[in-house]
């Protein structure tokens, strides 16, 4: 499975930050997966518990926040949500646009205890 | 009693391999070490191709190969029958590789000497695309019974190669596979690639491949 390689890959990224800043248990860990990421968030939770064990993370509850896919109309400059407007401006219905956010797979942040 | 502290990380996911990547690829330079990084779907031809490749470049430059696809246990046997520096990598499952993996792996083999490694990735066509491995080049092999709509699936990997290897080119006529628009569509999302027809069963149009091979190695290792 795809998401499981990119899980382990971010747990290796957290464990190096905790060491780096002292901490030693870690309550939540965030995530932000954009709607456009070729993650699916409820992959990354499936696998998730997998690719925790026997880390310093085994007992982090994981958060994911979901980052909109939006764009800007390059013809009538509108901003729109890409998936719920089949990519199209919803004003004028060009499709030549740019993509605001929604790309992104970011580790936010960690709340440690 | 606990206190709950929220540490700002904001690091995206790929950072820290792409760090990795770029220092190994200044190792390599350094040492005069040319990588190339081979993926494609199993069954593609990368180990066939491999060994073509041994074999029309073994006079000209010391070649060592890092196997790391899963798919088949021969592959690091078949290799080593050729007298080249073989290593297989345990990938234990994963559908990737990292550049700390093929750290470990070029490692392992000890590049000392050697003008030019060959990395055959796992197969697969979605995960190898988003780890930078090091490599100084990257190379993908489409064969034809895979089907010439694979650059409109995975437009990742295509994105990403300096050179695509179109294999298999003996069976086209068996299969329905359009050699002329999968260029097309492959230069639609990555213009400077470089595309090469081969049959790697037979040999057929290595000779460009080891040609475009021979001047990438030359120009990395200031030969
Ligand atoms: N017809 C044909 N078969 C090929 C060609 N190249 C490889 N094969 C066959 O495809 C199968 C898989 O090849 P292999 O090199 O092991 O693929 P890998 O999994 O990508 O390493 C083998 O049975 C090869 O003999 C080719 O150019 N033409
Ligand atoms: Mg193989
Ligand atoms: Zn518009």
């Amino acid at each position: 499975m795809h998401e499981l390689g990119v899980v382990i890959e971010v747990i290796k990224t957290v464990e190096d930050f905790a060491k780096k800043n002292g901490v030693t248990k870690i309550d939540t860990l965030v995530l932000q997966i954009g709607e456009l990421s070729s993650m699916i968030p409820k992959y990354v939770e499936a696998c998730y518990p997998a690719a925790v064990d026997g880390t310093l993370l085994q007992e982090t509850k994981l958060k994911i926040e979901i980052m909109p896919g939006n764009a800007i109309c390059k013809n009538c400059n509108k901003v729109f949500n890409l998936i719920e407007n089949n990519n199209r401006c919803p004003r004028c219905g060009s499709q030549d646009r740019e993509i605001l956010s929604g790309k992104e797979f970011m580790i936010k942040e960690i709340i440690a205890c | 009693m606990s206190t709950y502290k929220v540490l700002e990380i904001k690091q995206s996911v790929f950072e820290n391999n792409d760090r990795q990547a770029n220092l190994l690829r200044e190792e390599l330079k350094k040492n005069k070490t040319f990588l190339l990084n081979l993926m494609s779907s199993p069954g593609s031809g990368k180990t066939t191709t491999v060994l073509r490749t041994i074999e029309a470049l073994k006079d000209e430059m010391r070649i060592g190969i890092l196997e790391a696809d899963i798919d088949s246990v021969v592959d690091a046997d078949i290799v080593a029958q050729t007298g080249t520096k073989v290593i297989q990598l345990h990938t234990g499952g994963m559908c990737h590789l990292d550049a700390d993996m093929t750290r470990q792996g070029l490692s392992g083999m000890g590049t000392d000497g050697l003008d030019f490694v060959i990395l055959e990735n796992v197969g697969n066509l979605v995960c190898p695309a988003e780890f930078d491995t090091g490599a100084s080049k990257n190379a993908m092999i489409l064969s034809v019974p895979e089907g010439d709509d694979k650059p409109l699936k995975y437009p990742l990997m295509f994105s990403i190669v300096d050179v695509l290897l179109i294999n298999k080119m003996d069976a086209i006529g068996i299969f329905n596979f359009n050699l002329e628009a999968v260029k097309e569509r492959v230069k639609k999302i990555n213009p400077n690639i470089k595309i090469i027809p081969i049959t790697a069963t037979t040999g057929e149009g290595i000779d460009r491949w080891a040609d475009w091979l021979r001047t990438e190695v030359k120009k990395w290792n200031g030969k």
